[in-house]
């Protein structure tokens, strides 16, 4: 059994804290990816639980052995990085081999061990090679049929697939989930790659100045944030955020800006009852701004958002429409649809109907999120 | 403001004493004959892998190098020969390119002092560049370069370009250092002064969504020429050859041997009817056919049965792929984000979708061409 525990992890670089205060458990075989903008802490993150970083203060375990103050060597973790940290003057079965044989794994087991992966990951056929005669994915394979080789107690990936090309991702992370399957244990991943967490976490776990904003599956976490930086973050394109007073009469309940006044459904009244006559953050998903005679709600003048098209951007299912309000100062906003909607619309106004029923709701103070999530 | 001819371009980077005694060049060129003409105003998008030749293309275009045969033309005269400061062009790179002794408006000024114009008049049109970058962009006046972050030190680069109002605007990876969300906006904003000021652009990228939000057309490279350029769809639903078809498109295209026989197709184990449409189309013998993810009906009543390896579930994009092989290779279905789980599933390509390649070259054979919805 072996899960990592993080407890009030705390690292400081001089001035500046890189990770404050932060605990999570993985569990025994869970796939725990940590997302965040540069500089949010994940790597850092990564490499206190690695021993790569001593901790400030805090506390590390993988099952019941305590690892804060071991040497990495000592931790029994086996690393796959960005660069894949593959030693050039090696041939790809001696990399392959370097943590078998630094652990004094008994001869007659490394073969076969490294030929296996090697096969796994469809390199067999270049054990002889020296690095500089591989592809960019094949030294990734490289790396993590080293990883495959190893026995350790917990698994730790920093962007691997970032400097592959987009072509090869999907198979790559195919290949990382091969390796997690195989080994089945506590595993946390770094990426910057949204879709790449979605595909390989279990759970995500979003971080912004060195401490966790929310823990949760990628629909929690698009579908569900506890806060405006979570919203805000998790999607591309992003959520849209307008700024709105909260007015409240005969029953309904309106969210009101320059752009627009929107009826909130009765089932979201209890998100802003403190807030009546105050501000809020109103937040939709590009997604749920609709053509009006397509939409599937009640289209009315004041559920429609109006604005001019900049930027029509062709995708494989659609189009996204990058739109400004015209207001005195005008608001950006975002909208993709199924249907390709034609370039003639580019520079024209078009009305766009909110499903009021998905809004998401923040504290303007707090950035917390006023509804309720199961 | 101007057109942009290049024509039959031909650059090698072999220095002198590189060239064998029988005059020809040891390594193939970095551009190999390539023409291309850009409209007055409008932005296109050269994408391809590392070493295509589209920095190159761009370093030839702005006057950085000398290409060794062809021509370049700006608004029907020849400038091949024009020094890179004499075109009036405007330039930014990944790595920025500010004078870092000046404050950030001094930046903008610049170009007014060497080239005399009005204080009055830099004045003038720098409050406007700022104004359609927004507050924030207000906000850098003033300060110091070196005190800005990435982001801004761009925003001030791009800012500073189009203040000079050139007569061709170069990027070269403008915005791949910065962060994701960043990278974002950014780009939305940089579109929009394009238009705003109609500035004919060149646009490198080795990232393809990138290539497509930016572009009203797309150059992909390789091996210094230019495989094709066209609109997104263009390229999507008619790739002039195998490798822009795999290049353009994520998760990729996947494309299996076939054969076809007395109006039926075999891929692998797998095998259908052809519709008359096709059958008309297709000589007997074997090819390859290509199916994009959105491209297979699941659950056909004449569909293959094959083994589901994973599904990948990814909410931001409310999609599902599906992974499995075919013919012996690797493919991804999309399906719905509520797609259930499932170990196997009865697929058939759409035929209308379908793509045709020979079967020993890159040839396009058969491409859908763009669908029509309404």
């Amino acid at each position: 059994m072996s899960a990592i525990v993080a407890s009030n992890l705390v690292k400081r670089f001089g001035e500046k804290l890189a990770v404050a205060d932060t605990s999570f458990a993985v569990g025994d075989g869970e796939f725990l990816v940590l997302v965040g903008p540069s500089g949010c802490g994940k790597t850092t993150t990564l490499r206190l639980l690695a021993g790569l970083e001593a901790v400030t203060s805090g506390d590390i375990a993988f099952g019941e052995r305590i690892v804060t103050n071991l040497r990495p060597r000592d931790r029994d973790v086996a690393m796959v990085f960005q660069d894949y940290a593959i030693f050039p003057h090696l041939t790809v079965f001696e990399n392959i081999a370097y943590g078998l044989r630094s652990r004094h794994t008994p001869r007659q087991e490394i073969a076969p061990r490294v030929n296996q992966a090697a096969r796994t990951f469809r390199i067999d056929h270049l054990l002889g090679r020296k690095p500089r005669q591989l592809s960019g994915g094949e030294r990734q394979r490289v790396a993590l049929s080293r990883a495959m080789v190893r026995d350790a107690a917990v698994y730790l990936y920093d962007e691997p697939l970032s400097n592959l090309d987009a072509q090869l991702r999907y198979q790559a992370r195919e290949d990382v989930l091969a390796l997690h399957r195989a080994k089945r244990r506590p595993s946390i991943y770094v990426t910057h790659d949204q879709s790449e967490a979605m595909a390989l976490g279990d759970r995500i776990a979003v971080m912004r100045d060195g401490t966790i904003q929310q823990i949760g599956t990628g629909d929690d976490l698009y579908s569900r944030p506890r806060n405006r930086f979570v919203a805000f973050f998790i999607g591309t394109p992003s959520i849209n955020l307008f700024e709105v007073e909260v007015r409240a009469g005969d029953g309904e309940v309106i969210l009101q800006n320059p752009a627009f006044s929107l009826n909130l459904p009765s089932s979201l009244h209890q998100a802003v009852a403190n807030h009546i006559g105050k501000r809020v953050t109103f937040g939709i998903r590009p997604e749920d701004l609709h053509v009006p005679r397509m939409a599937p709600f009640e289209v009315t003048p004041e559920n429609t958002l109006h604005g001019v098209v900049n930027v029509i951007e062709p995708t494989a299912v659609g189009s996204t429409v990058y739109l400004s309000t015209q207001e005195d100062e005008p608001r950006d906003f975002v909208a993709t649809f199924k249907q390709r909607v034609p370039v003639s619309y580019l520079g024209k106004e078009i009305p766009l109907a909110i499903d009021a029923a998905k809004a998401q709701l923040f504290d303007p103070d707090t950035e917390r999120s006023l509804r309720e999530w199961d | 403001m101007a057109s942009v001819e290049v024509e039959h371009v031909v650059k090698y980077y072999d220095t002198a004493d590189a060239v064998s005694l029988m005059g020809t060049f040891t390594r193939p060129p970095a551009l190999d004959d390539v023409t291309i003409r850009l409209e007055d105003g409008e932005t296109v998008s050269l994408v391809g892998a590392s070493g295509c030749g589209k920095s190159t293309l761009l370093k030839v275009v702005a006057g950085l190098e000398t290409p060794d045969r062809g021509r370049v033309l700006f608004d029907a005269m020849d400038v091949t020969a024009m020094a890179p400061q004499d075109r009036g062009v405007g330039m930014v790179f990944q790595d920025y390119a500010l004078y870092p002794s000046m404050r950030g408006k001094g930046n903008l000024a610049y170009y007014f002092q060497v080239h005399q114009r009005s204080e009055a008049e830099a004045e003038q049109r720098t409050r406007k560049v700022a104004e359609i970058m927004g507050v924030g962009f207000e906000l850098l006046m003033g300060r110091v370069p070196t005190t800005l972050s990435g982001g801004e030190q761009q925003r001030v680069a791009i800012g500073r370009c189009i203040v000079r109002d050139p007569s061709l605007f170069l990027m070269d990876e403008p915005i791949c250092n910065l962060d994701a969300k960043l990278r974002e906006s950014t780009r939305l904003e940089l579109k929009k002064l394009l238009r705003n000021f109609a500035i004919t652009s060149l646009y490198v990228t080795h990232d393809q969504q990138e290539a497509v939000f930016m572009g009203d057309r797309i150059a992909v490279m390789r091996g210094g020429r230019i495989e094709q350029l066209g609109t997104f769809d263009e390229l999507y639903y008619t790739p002039a050859n195998l490798y822009v078809a795999r290049f353009i498109g994520a998760p990729p295209i996947a494309v299996m041997p076939a054969t076809i026989e007395d109006r039926r197709v075999s891929i692998g184990a797998a095998s259908w009817s052809l519709p008359d449409l096709l059958a008309d189309e297709l000589p007997p013998g074997p090819l390859q056919i290509g199916v994009r993810p959105e491209g297979w009906h699941l659950n056909a009543a004449d569909g293959a049965v094959l083994p589901v390896r994973h599904i990948e579930r990814i909410p931001t994009e409310r999609s599902s792929f599906l992974f499995t092989t075919l013919g012996g290779e690797n493919i991804v279905i999309a399906a719905p984000l509520d797609y259930p789980q499932t170990e196997q599933i009865h697929v058939s390509p759409d035929w209308e979708r379908v793509y045709v390649f020979a079967a020993d070259s890159e040839e396009t054979v058969r491409a859908p061409g763009v669908l029509e919805l309404f």
